[in-house]
């Protein structure tokens, strides 16, 4: 229908944009360039929706600032920002933080799927320590700082035990939780056809229940940033933490803003970069969920 | 090649006391393909699983090619219910069928020939790479035929493997399975609800009890042994084998309701 619109037709996109791309394409219309216009508008669409609310809040921001020596305005942050991270400190004060972060991710990740799944598979072991493993959830991570720092000292290994003991136990309950779950007809179909031991555990235990180890990952990473910073705030000379309470204690606001700034993306770019990696690990599991909806 | 002698099972739990098999005895022959039909609710699933040592046994025995089941016996495959949740929806069709040749330690080269030779005879040679949530439920059973076919089974236990299907897929997958049963040689049990396809598919039909579970009636069906959905089911010879066992499965159901005190 809206093939028969006019040809200057400079609507920006719409729904009637999208539906003349289609029947543009089926009529053979000997309109060159009209799809392209209207995907390049689809693009320009696309990246508006996605600055706008962006956009919106700094300049909220630009208005409010300079009322208060405490909030300074969006140029200085920037200028604080590009000053204060593009320098030494990437180096001595980024890049350790995302180590230890990673590295106490990685371990958790390793530790909770590793006791999961044989408590998940063992309904005795379940229901002896699932009390307990609620409990030692239930405590907020951040009070094992102090006692972390008497077992492990106050260096790395302290760091990236703390950010281990608050991202283990989301990553352990979930695992325990996708391995109960598993299929019985699936699990008699691999004791039939002599699947057991290794082949079991990787084609059917852990794929079986990645969908709920994923999950377990998504909340221990949320926390696991969390606890990178607190534990950089205890008896520390190094990292984002230290750097961020230095800055506050040394009256540089602008570079406190610009580290609660560069939080706030580091954090954003790790939750992008796990969507991406769900997508892949989990493909099958959204197409089966919409295949069966 | 299949002994199923006085087999007893009681499900204890919990105050419960219940006898879902008072006792089987039943035999196949290497090479017969034979149904067991029954009631509802009569034990012929937990028949199944006993046989597939996939269930313990209270009593009695069960031997596949001469052994004692004590766990799933070796050459032998199963085709469930529910082909919804017997493939892994991670893998595709391929590696659906090709997994339980791994295990067994065939070659590659091998493995390949089966797994192409049995999605070609159930007529899925082209949907090798998709995954079976991409698949029809009859086409996902055909797969979890494939992968019971290519494992090149002595024996192959069948749980009511077309009970969710539709009625044409259903009469498709009875030929498939009687032409395969023709070509390999495997010797089958199939458990199934339905009198019809018990008596169109099976060279004898045994007709259980209401639970606590017995043989009724160990039938042979003496229909030629080509069949056809058209003329073996239009046989006046097929009314009455039919007309037959559904009046011994009413029997088995009045009795177990006299049993139970209900009109």
């Amino acid at each position: 229908m809206s093939a028969t619109g006019p040809p200057g037709d400079a609507r920006p996109a719409t729904a009637a944009g999208d539906v003349r791309v289609r029947g543009a394409g089926a009529a053979g219309d000997a309109r060159p360039g009209g799809g392209v216009r209207v995907r390049v508008l689809g693009a320009v669409r696309r990246v508006v929706c996605l600055v706008a609310l962006p956009a919106l809040l700094v300049l909220l921001w630009w208005a409010v600032s300079g009322s208060s020596f405490y909030l300074p305005g969006p140029a200085a942050v920037g200028r604080a920002f590009a000053e204060t991270w593009f320098s030494a400190r990437l180096l001595d004060d980024v890049l350790p933080s995302v180590g230890r972060l990673l590295a106490g991710y990685a371990l958790a990740a390793l530790l909770g799927v590793g006791l999961g799944v044989p408590i998940g598979s063992s309904p005795r072991l379940r229901a002896t320590l699932e009390p307990v493993l609620e409990f030692f959830r239930a405590v907020p991570p951040p009070v094992l700082v102090p006692l972390i720092m008497l077992l492990a000292g106050i260096d790395t290994p302290m760091k990236v035990l703390v950010i281990v003991s608050g991202c283990v136990w989301p990553i352990l309950l979930n695992t325990v939780e996708g391995v109960r779950a598993l299929d019985e007809v699936l699990a008699d179909t691999c004791r039939m056809y002599g699947i057991s031991g290794m082949s079991r555990l990787r084609w059917f235990v852990l794929r079986g229940a990645s969908p709920q180890i994923m999950t377990g990952l998504r909340q221990a990473l949320s926390i696991g940033i969390i606890l990178m910073v607190i534990s950089e705030m205890f008896a520390s000379s190094s990292g984002l933490g230290f750097t961020i309470v230095l800055f506050q204690r040394q009256f540089q606001i602008a570079e406190m803003w610009s580290g609660i700034l560069l939080l706030g993306l580091l954090g954003l770019g790790l939750s992008l970069l796990f969507r991406r990696l769900e997508r892949w690990v989990l493909a099958w599991y959204h197409g089966s969920g919409a295949a069966r909806a | 090649m299949l002994e199923i002698h006085d087999l007893r099972k009681v499900y204890d739990g919990r105050g419960r006391h219940v006898e879902a098999i008072a006792s089987v005895t039943l035999s196949v022959a290497a090479g017969e393909l034979v149904c067991v039909v029954g009631p509802s609710g009569c034990g012929k699933t937990t028949l199944l699983r006993a046989v597939a040592g996939l269930l313990p046994v209270s009593g009695g025995e069960v031997a596949v090619d001469g052994r004692r089941v004590t766990g799933p016996p070796p050459g032998t495959a199963v085709v469930f219910q529910e082909y919804g949740r017997s493939l892994f929806p991670w893998m595709t069709v391929r590696q659906n069928v090709e997994l339980p040749l791994k295990e067994k330690g065939l070659p590659a080269g091998r493995r390949r020939a089966l797994v192409a030779g049995s999605l070609d005879a159930v007529g899925l040679a082209d949907a090798a790479d998709a995954h079976p949530w991409q698949l029809s439920g009859g086409m996902q059973q055909r797969v979890a035929i494939a992968r019971a076919v290519a494992y090149e089974p002595k024996v192959l236990l069948m749980d009511e493997p077309f009970a969710a299907v539709d009625a044409q897929t259903r009469a498709d997958l009875e030929d498939l399975i009687l032409r395969l049963w023709r070509d390999l040689g495997m010797t089958v049990l199939f458990v199934t609800h339905d009198i019809d396809e018990a008596v169109y598919l099976g060279q004898r039909v045994v007709v259980l009890s209401a639970s606590p579970t017995t043989v009724m009636e160990d039938l042979k069906i003496d229909l030629p042994a080509a069949r056809d959905q058209l003329t073996t089911r239009s046989l006046p010879r097929f009314g009455e084998l039919r007309g037959h066992v559904y009046r011994q499965i009413q029997r088995a159901r009045a009795h177990h309701d006299d049993a139970r005190g209900t009109p």
